[in-house]
């Protein structure tokens, strides 16, 4: 009796632990997806500000799909999350309450920013141009040329973002120092055998997820917030577009070169 | 004791080899078409140049309010005392929104502040045009500029932020028997009262930002934290720069940069021998510091490294002649990255660069429309300060980067 029980446990937890890699796959695979789509529209339909604007509202769309598809499992197991097993460990050593750090999106834009400026510098000024000829109203300027408006306003999402961060940052703080409290350090030190089990240990993991997944949830929404502000409202469709094609590139790569990693070290 | 240095040109011991002078002209056309095209490619972004401040100031191009980059707004300049205003022939307080637009769009001068790779925003600017019309300039009127940029803490970039004006002020609309006659003296000791008065008032406040020693905060609180101060002060005939730290202010004079400061840095042989008169010394850990702490010999606080670190600006000043460009002022999260002279190029290039002004050069239906007045489009010095920003981060300034550039052309 007992051990079907407990045979229906570990399947349900295999059947569960599926589900996790399962939305995560599923997400990389659509973030190629999409990456090709917004690479193709950046060749051909630079001067479609509609249809790049749609684009880029598309691929936000999926981010949030995935953030709600997580945030669902996050309830029955917020703790993997933090140190995903469907992840590389070179990814997993980047991790910011289980994903990215909200002002990352911000030091890219500054990065491939710089980047495209210099190279117009040296002298590769002629596809801008060409971007001006295509014409239509809302589509110019990539992402070497932000302007300064738009620099102000970066740069005040930027504060807003690092504050919000800060906060969330010392929230997980104060979660990671409470172990070395009441109850789990006290259950510790009185038990008499190593890692013995009890009610109220359990409840206090439990109680602890639930906590993760809290923060786990306020996290997302400050990654979507920061790069829903960035793509919908500050940036021109192009730059949108080119934006969301630098950060689908850089996920996916960091994937890949973490496998790689990985198998050279052995552990797949 | 204060420096009195005659600038110098910067590019007086530069490479003249006929290479190098391509490879700066193949630049400076670059720069061209960049500034063209930067100014071509600004968005009308809703609320650029919405002046929620009301003009102030003798010139009908006067400044808006100036709101800073965390988005506090900095009080407009304090031109309600004395009888200066009286005598201005367009004293224009509360002005109609449309003139409020039309005169942001004439706007001789840029500014930038972004927190930029840096997680601490201690940076912190100030520009009041049209600050009063002493007796000192004959009554035409000063402008101010000025870049902070502070460290252990932005609460002494913030306070010379919102006082070092008021400071200055006062400073120059007192009467005339409390000044030295001659001329330069007087410009002289007015800049060093204002940055001594600046100091007090550091020495006075507590990062809590309360005034006394009443807040019950550990006195360290009041004592650590510092800022660099660099400021410029703007008449019809010279310009005046105090600077104490390691931000800098450079003229472009027909294309050419001149320093209109000197960075105070620890291992500079004068600084050094200062420094070490006064009972310091100078120790290398992560670069030349005082006492290996602080990575500049001068700045305003720091109050636990007094006297060795002291707030005496050195004072450089120019008459203007007519063929002087622009000023620039930043903080050393520009300098780090770009030299003087690259810098001038560049503002040089988007203030000068050919072709029609910038709010002309969209051909595009709508935006040529709404831009009858200009007011839309940022000038070509809001360009200059945001093309230098951008090429700063692009070239992996770790700091902050704040640039003031003042179209001396326009002023």
């Amino acid at each position: 009796m007992e051990s079907q029980a407990t045979s229906t446990a570990s399947a349900t937890a295999i059947y569960m632990r599926d589900r996790f890699g399962c939305c995560f796959r599923n997400w990389m695979a659509q973030q190629h997806l999409d990456l090709d789509e917004l690479l193709q529209a950046v060749s051909a339909d630079s001067g479609d500000a509609e249809k790049l604007r749609s684009l880029a509202g598309k691929s936000i769309q999926h981010f949030r799909d995935y953030l709600e598809a997580r945030s669902q499992l996050a309830q029955h197991d917020a703790p993997s999350f933090f140190c995903p097993p469907w992840c590389t460990s070179f990814e997993n050593s980047f991790l910011w309450i289980g994903g990215c750090r909200p002002t990352l999106a911000i030091r890219l834009v500054y990065s491939s920013s710089g980047s495209d400026l210099e190279a117009q510098l040296a002298g590769g000024a002629r596809r801008c141009d060409d971007d001006r000829s295509n014409g239509s109203g809302g589509g110019g300027g990539n992402l070497g040329e932000i302007t300064a408006s738009q620099l102000k306003s970066i740069n005040e999402l930027h504060m807003k973002t690092l504050r919000m961060e800060e906060k969330l940052s010392s929230r997980m703080a104060s979660m990671q120092e409470e172990i070395a409290d009441d109850p789990l350090a006290l259950i510790a030190k009185r038990s008499g055998r190593v890692g013995e089990e009890s009610e109220s240990v359990e409840r206090v993991m439990k109680r602890h997820a639930l906590s993760l997944a809290r923060v786990l949830t306020e996290a997302d929404e400050l990654r979507l917030a920061t790069l829903r502000e960035l793509v919908e409202e500050i940036l021109t469709p192009l730059q949108a577009v080119e934006f969301l094609v630098t950060t689908k590139k850089l996920h996916l790569s960091i994937h890949e070169w973490g496998k790689r990693r990985d198998s050279v070290l052995g552990k797949v | 004791m204060i420096d009195f240095v005659r600038p110098r040109m910067l590019n007086e011991e530069d490479d003249g080899s006929p290479a190098k002078c391509r490879e700066r002209r193949r630049r400076r056309i670059e720069m061209r078409r960049l500034a063209a095209l930067s100014a071509a490619g600004s968005s009308p972004q809703p609320g650029h140049g919405s002046g929620d401040g009301r003009v102030e100031g003798p010139r009908a191009s006067g400044a808006k309010r100036i709101r800073a980059s965390d988005g506090s707004c900095i009080p407009s300049s304090s031109s309600t005392s004395s009888g200066d205003d009286a005598e201005a022939p367009v004293a224009a307080p509360q002005q109609q929104p449309d003139v409020v637009a039309a005169a942001t769009s004439v706007e001789w001068y840029g500014v930038m502040s972004v927190s930029g790779r840096s997680r601490e925003m201690e940076d912190a600017i100030s520009v009041r045009t049209g600050l009063c019309r002493p007796e000192l300039s004959r009554r035409r009127p000063v402008h101010f500029f000025a870049v902070f940029d502070g460290h252990g803490g932005h609460h002494v970039s913030r306070l010379c932020r919102e006082k070092m004006h008021v400071f200055l002020e006062e400073e120059l609309t007192r009467p005339r028997e409390q000044r030295p006659a001659d001329e330069d003296d007087a410009w002289r000791e007015v800049m060093r009262a204002s940055f001594r008065r600046m100091d007090e008032a550091t020495m006075n406040t507590c990062a809590c930002g309360s005034v006394g020693s009443q807040c019950g905060c550990h006195p360290m609180e009041v004592a650590i934290g510092g800022s660099t101060a660099v400021a410029a002060v703007l008449t019809p005939d010279r310009i005046v720069v105090a600077n104490c730290g390691d931000s800098r202010a450079v003229l472009c004079r027909g294309g050419k940069a001149i320093p209109l400061s000197r960075d105070h840095k620890p291992d500079r042989p004068d600084e050094l021998a200062r420094i070490e008169a006064a009972g310091g010394r100078v120790i290398h850990v992560n670069g030349a510091r005082v006492e290996g702490i602080l990575a500049m010999s001068r700045a305003i606080g720091d109050k636990y490294l007094k006297p060795v670190v002291t707030s005496e600006p050195e004072i450089i000043y120019t008459a203007r002649q007519a063929e002087d460009d622009c000023l620039i002022l930043a903080s050393d999260g520009l300098w780090d990255v770009l030299s003087s002279e690259l810098a001038c190029e560049v503002a040089f290039e988007c203030l000068r660069g050919e072709g029609s002004p910038p709010a002309m050069d969209l051909n595009s239906g709508a935006g040529a429309e709404d831009n009858v007045n200009g007011a839309l489009f940022p000038s070509r010095s809001v360009l200059a300060a945001a093309l230098l920003t951008r090429l700063a981060l692009g070239r992996k300034s770790w700091d902050n980067i704040s640039v003031i550039v003042v179209d001396l052309k326009k002023s």
